[in-house]
């Protein structure tokens, strides 16, 4: 545990040097930059509810990716998940209207529903094709992409708007806000506390893990592998699903084009990150939130385009791994030889 | 007739980019390396190009820019995969969304646009005309006046399979996937040999991208590979990655990516029509799973 904070703390700060070089490079300065990104995202009331807000769609696609990567399913279909999510959740808010307290858990189920149904796709093809669910999910993505475009410039079009978008969501569907606080910040705590229960505590999660780890031992010891795979790539699609429902219900109350924005793929990057902990996800979604949130007020006072988040992200996700994997080999290596000088005398 | 030379044309143009970066993920495939940062060298191809296209006035200013932004991100491949030993599919995932921060970054900065930078200073890469064969009727229609880049292509295909299979330089390739540590046992690195494999999958790629950006149209947009490279990688799976077939499979996809522009002729959504490519990965993956298992069954 001290060793995995440890890592991080160097990861980050290895990162954090490296962008500071970038910055130098291009004639910014560095510390004026890195004190309003995270003036802008921490430091008060405001900056750290939009944090939180924001981390939302990253979490939960992050909680996706963590369990089926540790399952050892490649499930890369969180983005169409995401999208497919958030039309199941947009078009249940068109034509139904429910008393609040049933229709948000009614449009978040829906929500699960679509990026469940999006990843059963890729499991069924999978399960009975023995089609490789990694190349399927991808493929799955830009299909998704495509098909929820066409959706909100078609069928589900507001006749009254220029740009391909659907009409609002009926009201009681939007998520109620307190101050400054969403409540799309409760799904996403309850969302880490269900996986972080069923992944850690259940018998179910326990079989998945196992099976991550060794595919074999986990069938030897009686795991139905197969409809472990299945429950994990439903699982994981209803999260990624869920967080497209949640941006239609909590922000947008509508389904409007780049939707999705990048946030599955950074929610891919943060489980990466994370090793694929369940609570690491969410603490490294919370940060890689901060630098987004942070970026934007950032290019209001230093000039420098908030696009920097995203290549700072890529920097800290590389150097993170890549010094957590060598400082493990290292940390091997040393206890290897004094293992070997102690078997010596 | 007008019809299918339009629709024989546009699977030409269509496979190109899948082609020149299938290739590049060809060498990585041999020497063992689990490539996935086509997408993003594809990207940062595409991007440089319009850059050196742009500033220089010339394509092939263009192209060298391309295949350089290209080969950079192969080399932080290699520095972290290689050298640093970090895992080869993370190194991917990271390298493929720097690439779209980066050139989203740098097309803000550098250009002053978002989405989109297109401008009539962009000089495209020109086509070849063949004279005598262009006024042959069909074969003519479709030899001549293609773009330099299917040529190379063309050229980049052949010269791939006899590299990887009648050299020394191949078999040392092939080794380092195959066995590495018998390969680094006879005097050879293997991670040079994989470090090799990624250079050439960066130079591949970034041609690959120039066409994207100078070819195929003219003008750079965000994301705009448009998961090309992935659907490379599939075509590389599909075919063990010899470099003939993965020619065969892109000239598949391009086949797809023509039929969708025909399709719109129909009054077919364009959304529709735009799924046909990945579709048919998918479907093209199903016959590659049906046939994997009748193998394993036999």
């Amino acid at each position: 545990m001290k060793q995995k904070v440890l890592n991080a703390l160097i990861g980050i700060l290895v990162a954090l040097l490296l962008g500071a070089v970038l910055l130098v490079l291009q004639g910014y300065n560095p510390l004026e930059t890195y004190q309003a990104l995270f003036q802008f995202s921490l430091f008060g009331y405001y900056p750290f509810a939009t944090t939180l807000r924001n981390a939302v769609p990253l979490v939960l696609p992050g909680l996706s990716a963590a369990i089926a990567f540790a399952s050892g399913v490649v499930n890369l279909g969180q983005p169409g998940q995401l999208v497919m999510g958030a039309l199941f959740a947009t078009v249940g808010g068109l034509y139904l209207d429910l008393p609040p307290a049933l229709m948000i858990p009614v449009l978040a189920l829906l929500a699960m529903l679509g990026g469940m149904i999006w990843a059963g796709i890729a499991a069924l093809l999978r399960r009975f094709f023995d089609m490789s669910e990694f190349i399927v999910t991808l493929m799955l993505n830009m299909i998704a992409d495509y098909f929820t475009a066409w959706a909100i410039t078609e069928p589900f079009k507001d006749p009254s708007a220029f740009s391909p978008m659907t009409p609002q969501i009926a009201a009681s569907g939007w998520l109620p806000k307190w101050g400054e606080f969403n409540s799309m910040i409760l799904f996403m705590f309850a969302a880490v506390l269900v996986s972080w229960f069923v992944f850690s505590r259940w018998k179910a999660g326990y079989e998945w893990r196992i099976t991550g780890q060794n595919a074999l031992f986990a069938r030897l010891g009686g795991c139905d592998i197969n409809r472990n795979f299945v429950s994990v790539m439903l699982m994981t699609g209803a999260l990624a699903g869920l967080a497209g429902g949640l941006v239609v219900m909590g922000s947008t109350h509508r389904f409007i084009r780049g939707l999705g924005a990048n946030y599955a793929w950074d929610g891919v990057m943060i489980a990466i990150v994370a090793n694929n902990g369940i609570l690491a996800t969410f603490l490294y979604g919370l940060f890689f939130s901060a630098i987004q949130t942070g970026a934007l007020g950032m290019e209001l006072i230093t000039s420098v385009p908030n696009e920097i988040s995203q290549v700072l992200q890529a920097v800290l996700v590389l150097v993170i791994v890549a010094s957590r994997e060598y400082l493990n080999t290292l940390v091997e290596q040393l206890s290897a030889r004094r293992r070997a000088r102690e078997a010596r005398t | 007739m007008k019809i299918l030379i339009g629709l024989i044309n546009g699977m030409i143009s269509g496979a190109t980019p899948i082609l020149l970066a299938a290739l590049g993920g060809a060498y990585t495939f041999y020497a063992g390396v689990f490539n996935i940062a086509m997408e993003g060298m594809l990207l940062t191809g595409a991007f440089f190009a319009v850059l050196g296209s742009y500033y220089t006035g010339s394509w092939l200013v263009g192209i060298l820019l391309a295949v350089l932004g290209a080969l950079l991100l192969a080399l932080i491949f290699i520095l972290f995969a290689v050298i640093l030993k970090t895992d080869e599919f993370v190194t991917g995932i990271a390298l493929n969304l720097f690439a779209v921060g980066a050139t989203t970054y740098m097309l803000r900065k550098i250009f002053s646009v978002k989405g989109v930078f297109s401008n009539a200073g962009i000089q495209p890469i020109p086509s070849v005309r063949i004279p005598l064969i262009e006024n042959i009727p069909v074969v003519g229609e479709i030899l001549s006046g293609q773009n330099l880049m299917v040529w190379v292509a063309v050229v980049a295909t052949f010269l791939s399979y006899f590299l990887i299979f009648h050299t020394r330089f191949g078999l040392r390739l092939r080794a380092a996937g195959y066995n590495p540590a018998r390969l680094d046992s006879s005097g050879v690195p293997s991670s040079r040999m994989r470090a090799l494999s990624l250079l050439a999958s960066g130079v591949l790629c970034g041609l690959g991208g120039a066409f994207l950006s100078l070819g195929y149209v003219n003008l750079f947009a965000e994301n705009m590979s448009a998961g090309r490279g992935w659907i490379s990688l599939a075509a590389i799976i599909l075919v063990n990655g010899n470099p003939l077939g993965v020619a065969l499979i892109s000239l598949l996809f391009g086949f797809s990516d023509g039929l969708g522009l025909l399709l719109q002729g129909y009054r077919v959504s364009a959304q529709f029509t735009a799924m046909v490519p990945y579709v048919a990965t998918l479907i093209a993956l199903y016959f590659y799973a049906a046939r994997k298992r009748q193998m394993k069954s036999a």
